[in-house]
Formats: C-alpha cells, sequence, structure tokens
C-alpha cells in the first residue's frame, strides 16, 4: 500500500516540469499589457491607451459572467498583465475575491470604485449590495474611463499627456453617446416607454433616460423566472398595449418567447424587438463590438420596436 | 512553474480527500451523495445571505457546511425511517432543499446576483492568486490549506474508525449484533463527507468535487477486493486524473475542473475495460482462452 502512495510525489513533479517547458507566451512587444474582465472594460481601455498599450479582455463577445469559465490562459495572461481592471460590484462573482486580493502584489483596479455611493443602484436596500452593471448609464461610465485613464498614467507616468488627450477625445464622445441615448428615448411616446427584458440588467439605464424597466428574472441570470413574473408581465403587457419585448445577447429567450405566448393567447400580438447587448459585447469588428456601438445599437433597437 | 505546482497539488489534495470518502459513499450505494450536497447547500447560501446582508465567503461556508450536513441528515430519515432506496431518498432530499433555495432566491434576494457558482464555488485555476496570510507571512496558496485540511482531518478519522467503519459498511446488522454504534458512525462519516465536500467546493469548484467522489472509488472498487487497498488506489486515482487532467487542459487551454473530471472518467473506463477479474476485455479474453483447447 505505501508501495502504490509514493507514485503521488513522482507525478506531480514530473507534471510540472513537463508543463513549464516552452510555454506558448505572448510575443513581448515591450508595450505595457492590461487585462480586463469584461470587454466594455476592455474597449475603454483600449480607447484611452492607443497604440501604446496591448489590452486583452478574459470574458469574449456574448460571454456572461456570471458563466464564464477561466482556462489555463486565462492565468498567464493575469501573471503576465502590468495592469488589471475589473468591473467590481459582484459582477466577477468570486473571482473579483481573488483580484482583490491581487491588488497587493499587482496593479489591480476596480474601474467602479470612484462611483460615489449614492449614484450606485441598491436593489435590496442593502448595504453594500450594488447593481454591477453601470456600463448603461453613459454618464457613470465617463466616470470609470476617467478612472481607467489615472490607472493607466499611474502605471506608465512617461506618457501622461497622451493618455490625457485620448481620455478627454474619448469622454467628449461619451457626452455625445449620453445626449444621443436622452434623445432618442425622449422620442418613444411616454406612455409606451417601457422596457421588458429577460434579466434585470438595465436599471441604470432606465434610470439614467427615463424608461421603465420590467424583467422576467433578476439580476443574477442563475435565478429561475417565477409563474407569476411572468403572469403579471403578460397582463401589463396586455392592458398597457406594449408593442416590442426583448432578447439579450448573453441570457437565453426561452422566458421573453414565454411572454409573446402568453400575450399571444390573451389576443395582443407583441412582437419581439430584436436583441440587446447586456453582459458582453458584440463580436469583434462589428459595431457592436464596441462599447459605444453596443450602447447606439441598443437604444436604436428600442427606439424603433417602440415607436 | 509554481503556478502549475500550486494548482496539481490543489487538485491532487481535493481528489484524494474526495476519493477515500467516495469509497465508503460507493459501497454504501450513496456515491451522488456529493452532487446531493452541490445542490442542498443553496438555501443555507440564501439564509447566511439574508441574515449577515453580504456575500462573504466565511458565513456561507458555515451555512454550506450545515446545509450539506442537513442533507446527509435527511437522506438517511427518508431511507430508514421512510423505507426509501438510498439513491431515491437522497433525489427526493436534494431537489427539494434545492427547490426551497430558489423560492428563497426569488423571495429574498432577486435583484442580486447570488447563487452558489458565484458566491461559494471556486476556481482551481486561481489557486495561486488566493493567498494564505498570517502576522504578515505568505504561508502559500489558501486552497492548499482548505483541501490539504480535509485529507488530513479524513486520514485520521479514517484510520482511528477504520474497523468499525468497514464493519458498519460491509454488515451493519452484524455490527449492531456487535455493539458498534452503526447510526454514530455513520453520521460522522456523513459530517467529514459533508465538510470534504464543501471545503473543495470553496477550493475547486462543484463539478471536480462530484467527479472525485464517485470516479476514482469506482476505478479502484473495479481493481480490487479489498477496503485497505480500495482506499489507497482512489487516492492514487485521484492523484494520477488530477495531474494528467491539467496537462490536457493546458494543451487545450481549457477549463482545468473539466480537464481533471475528463481524464477521471478516462482512467475509470480504461478500469472497467481491462481490471484483471473484472474488466470488460479481460473476461472476454479469458472465454476465449477457455474455448480454444491449448
Amino acid at each position: 500500500m505505501s508501495r502504490i502512495l509514493l507514485v503521488v510525489p513522482v507525478l506531480i513533479a514530473a507534471a510540472c516540469i513537463a508543463s513549464c517547458g516552452g510555454a506558448p507566451g505572448a510575443a513581448d512587444t515591450g508595450r505595457p499589457r492590461i487585462t480586463t474582465t469584461t470587454g466594455m472594460i476592455a474597449d475603454a481601455a483600449r480607447n484611452v491607451g492607443g497604440d501604446l498599450v496591448e489590452v486583452r479582455e478574459l470574458m469574449g463577445p456574448g460571454v456572461d459572467p456570471h458563466l464564464y469559465k477561466a482556462t489555463q490562459g486565462d492565468l498567464r495572461r493575469l501573471r503576465e498583465s502590468d495592469l488589471i481592471l475589473y468591473n467590481g460590484l459582484h459582477l466577477e462573482g468570486r473571482m473579483g475575491e481573488t483580484l482583490e486580493q491581487m491588488a497587493r502584489r499587482t496593479r489591480v483596479v476596480q474601474v467602479t470604485d470612484t462611483i460615489p455611493e449614492a449614484r450606485l443602484r441598491r436593489p435590496l436596500d442593502m448595504e453594500g449590495q450594488y447593481d454591477p452593471h453601470v456600463w448603461f448609464d453613459v454618464s457613470l461610465w465617463r466616470l470609470v474611463v476617467e478612472r481607467i485613464r489615472d490607472a493607466l498614467i499611474e502605471m506608465d507616468p512617461a506618457h501622461r499627456e497622451v493618455y490625457a488627450r485620448n481620455a478627454t477625445a474619448y469622454l467628449d464622445d461619451l457626452d455625445e453617446l449620453h445626449a444621443y441615448c436622452l434623445r432618442r428615448i425622449a422620442e418613444i411616446p411616454e406612455g409606451r416607454r417601457v422596457l421588458i427584458t429577460a434579466h434585470d440588467a438595465f436599471g441604470y439605464f432606465g434610470r439614467a433616460y427615463g424608461i421603465e424597466i420590467l424583467g422576467v428574472q433578476g439580476v443574477s441570470t442563475a435565478a429561475e423566472y417565477g409563474l407569476q413574473d411572468i403572469t403579471r408581465l403578460v397582463d401589463l403587457i396586455v392592458s398597457r398595449r406594449v408593442k416590442a419585448v426583448f432578447v439579450e445577447s448573453s441570457v437565453p429567450p426561452r422566458s421573453i418567447h414565454a411572454l409573446i405566448e402568453g400575450a399571444r393567447a390573451k389576443g395582443h400580438e407583441v412582437r419581439l424587438g430584436g436583441e440587446l447587448y447586456s453582459d458582453a459585447l458584440g463580436p469583434a469588428g462589428a459595431p457592436e463590438g464596441t462599447y459605444a456601438g453596443m450602447v447606439r445599437h441598443n437604444v436604436d433597437t428600442i427606439v424603433e420596436a417602440l415607436t | 512553474m509554481a503556478d502549475a505546482f500550486w494548482i496539481i497539488l490543489v487538485g491532487a489534495l481535493a481528489a484524494s480527500a474526495c476519493g477515500v470518502i467516495g469509497c465508503f459513499l460507493v459501497l454504501r450505494r450513496q456515491a451522488m451523495m456529493g452532487d446531493a450536497i452541490s445542490h442542498g447547500v443553496l438555501p443555507g447560501i440564501v439564509i447566511a445571505f439574508v441574515m449577515t446582508g453580504s456575500r462573504n465567503i466565511a458565513p456561507m461556508f458555515l451555512a454550506a457546511g450545515a446545509m450539506g450536513l442537513l442533507t446527509a441528515f435527511l437522506t438517511d430519515v427518508l431511507a430508514r425511517r421512510g423505507r426509501l432506496q438510498s439513491d431515491a431518498a437522497m433525489g427526493v432530499t436534494f431537489t427539494w432543499l434545492f427547490a426551497v433555495g430558489v423560492i428563497l432566491v426569488t423571495r429574498y434576494a432577486d435583484a442580486v446576483d447570488l447563487d452558489v457558482e458565484c458566491v461559494l464555488y471556486g476556481e482551481i485555476l486561481f489557486t495561486p492568486f488566493n493567498r494564505f496570510e498570517w502576522g504578515g507571512f505568505d504561508l502559500g496558496p489558501k486552497a492548499v490549506w482548505t483541501t490539504g485540511a480535509a485529507l488530513a482531518a479524513n486520514a485520521v478519522f479514517l484510520t482511528l474508525g477504520y474497523p468499525k467503519l468497514k464493519l458498519c459498511t460491509f454488515d451493519p446488522g452484524l455490527a449492531a449484533a456487535l455493539g458498534v454504534r452503526v447510526a454514530l458512525w455513520h453520521y460522522l462519516l456523513m459530517a467529514f463527507t459533508s465538510m470534504t465536500t464543501v471545503a473543495c467546493f470553496e477550493s475547486v469548484g462543484a463539478v471536480l468535487v462530484v467527479a472525485m467522489l464517485i470516479a476514482p472509488a469506482n476505478t479502484a472498487y473495479l481493481l480490487t477486493d479489498r477496503l485497505s487497498i480500495m482506499l489507497a488506489i482512489a487516492a492514487v486515482v485521484g492523484v494520477i486524473s488530477a495531474v494528467s487532467g491539467y496537462l490536457l487542459a493546458y494543451q487545450l487551454d481549457g477549463a482545468i475542473a473539466a480537464g481533471m473530471t475528463v481524464t477521471s472518467g478516462a482512467l475509470f473506463a480504461l478500469a472497467a475495460l481491462f481490471s484483471p477479474r473484472h474488466g470488460v476485455v479481460t473476461r472476454a479474453w479469458r472465454r476465449v482462452r477457455v474455448k480454444t483447447p491449448g
């Protein structure tokens, strides 16, 4: 029996040696490497850093942060980063704790940490439990971009001016985007300003742009939707003659189809307004692959379907 | 290199801690206990959240441990008092507890992100980053301590209780006649199962734990008819799964827990085919040899 157990240390040593040889490391370009959790943060970092930095996100297009599974390559990326940016507010689940711990050794920044507490949504009215989907209010995301700018300057002070200049230009774009959202949503007749989606990711969006948000399930994409949720929403769709409901790129559309069927059974035709991006960006290269493009796509889709 | 060492070590510690406990679960027809506990802990998570108002790991851990024990306890009550088969008892218990948890989530914590996946289950990949620090000293990854403590506790428990556990597992009637407190040993085993499961959930995630409670023990079951050898083989198979699974995940750039689970299944398949006494291929080969006169 003890001879069987002797195999153990030998095996572990062999595996470590096997996996250390020839790690396919990224080509070293000499530029500071930034790793972010979500695509939204990566996009902001690219806009501020420009060509001076190399930005990689862990959660690619269409990846629900709740269902993200880290791979060996992600570990290496985190190890080789000069700066790690994450959303925080529990968006990354237990990975957030890990990143918080890493802050003692590596430069790790929670990009939402400068947002005043008063401006964060507290859906449960509990101390410290905030809605993490801040990117849907462009005026809040502005603060995040400023935070990223400061983090980049702190990491690489030699290029302070470039980062500041890039950030200023991008912030101007965001101000314009904010105004665009306000203007477009206002085009929807007032009684029809209601956005029905699969999960409550659009709380900040609703608050910032004056549209009522109703979700089938709670903030967690893992929570099941209740029967009453569906019935209540169907009644509301029928009584307010809501024209369209929406699916989200990173959440299965099952519950939304239940709504459409339910309303049809009651003689009201509600259609699928289209796909909204919620927790992840669209594919790289497409207009929705950037933060601004995603926000624009969402707003245009909502306005077209509801007016 | 150092990262790989810590990840493999944690995988190996968790796999052998689960492997040895798993042997008893397999022999007692309770192999799915790990899966049952992984679902049964949900109400505990919600209650801990509502009571403490935070998603910190410490209260979650304690609540999950208590719920794990309750899952095992209810299963046993249903199986013995309710005269259900143990798999049926387990099925009823954990689906019920999980459903209670879902109702509690939708009722009290709908608006926050609260599920076992994001407040309890750990990710083995992040082992090297989560350090255990004490008095300003860095004592290595926390998961090494958690899974190591689980393995050590199991080793001590199984060594001291070995004769009694063996008797209770194979012949509870005889054990009772000999004056062994069968129920006490059962609950001790369940307590250690719950402790091991939750500790490993916190360090390596759920899939790996459920797999390591079943696959290495079953592989060992096919390779030997002696309990002591079975325990040793299960531990070693667990370690081999962890090591080869890491290498597999490394080659494919995949999730590590999944890699380890896949290799543990592959090892079981090998044992099922080629085990000297019970293997499908070996038995067919023996039949061929018997038929053809040499």
